[in-house]
């Protein structure tokens, strides 16, 4: 894929608001509407935060890269990480329509990534998990 | 993230200004149980300066509401900005939640 923005991030939480930062001035660059920026920041954060959270055994520095790339009406965005394989696809979704009591506390991050994007794939290459992402973009709304 | 503590009349307003994520939800989930755990029953959480939510500050969200709803007490959400509402309603949390235009509204339903 011919890449517009390449954001190389630590496996450290706190980097999670940089990449926030760095998403939203390629979405203002390229017109994108403040709900599409919204939903991609948050695909990508949580993917970020199940790899920063769960993907590493030990407190070493790895690096996450997240690619993305806009073509047309069409938004991929890849995320690739080093650590140990691990698929979000074969994540169940929560039940959504429990009550209060009876709501699981997890699996909620990657059952949003799936709501806000509309195509997901992986695939476990020469040792590191890619999550590619694709999301087709409206024209941005007259009201941002 | 920074959260505003008030009071009013029984009622503990917490404000929540800028982002709600990984790095700083278990922040809000402690000072949350701390609260509940020390005897406060009605809570508003007030989101018009919270300009975002992962699922992180969700699950601190509903970890909070399920302690509260074991001693009887509430939450109620105001003044969601519309992509937060958005991922409110995508992962169900407006049926599980209270969800205001307003603090006083919010503050209000739960006296």
């Amino acid at each position: 894929m011919t890449v517009d923005l390449t954001i190389t991030a630590k496996n450290r939480l706190a980097e999670l608001e940089r990449v926030g930062h760095a998403i939203a001035e390629f979405g203002t660059e390229h017109a994108v509407s403040s709900k599409a920026l919204f939903e991609i920041n948050l695909a990508v954060d949580e993917l970020l935060t199940n790899t920063i959270s769960y993907g590493y055994d030990g407190d070493a520095e790895h690096e996450i890269i997240v690619r993305l790339c806009l073509q047309a009406d069409e938004l991929l965005i890849e995320v690739e990480d080093d650590g140990r394989p691990f698929d979000p696809l074969t994540v169940d979704a929560p039940a959504v329509d429990q009550s209060l009591e009876d709501r699981r506390v997890g699996g909620l991050g990657v059952f949003l990534v799936r709501k806000v994007m509309d195509e997901l794939a992986y695939r476990r290459e020469h040792g590191r998990n890619i999550l590619t992402m694709r999301k087709t973009m409206r024209a941005k709304e007259s009201a941002a | 993230m920074e959260i505003a503590e008030s009071r009013q009349d029984g009622v503990i307003i917490l404000g929540l200004n800028g982002r709600l994520d990984a790095s700083n939800a278990h922040a809000f989930e402690a000072k949350l149980l701390a609260l509940i755990d020390a005897g406060e029953q009605r809570f508003v959480i007030d989101c018009a300066k919270l300009d975002y939510i992962s699922s992180a500050g969700l699950r601190a969200l509903l970890v909070g509401g399920k302690r509260l709803k074991t001693s009887g007490g509430q939450i109620g959400v105001a003044a969601l900005q519309e992509h937060i509402k958005e991922v409110f309603d995508i992962a169900g949390f407006s049926s599980i939640f209270h969800v205001y235009r307003t603090p006083a509204e919010a503050a209000a339903a739960l006296r």
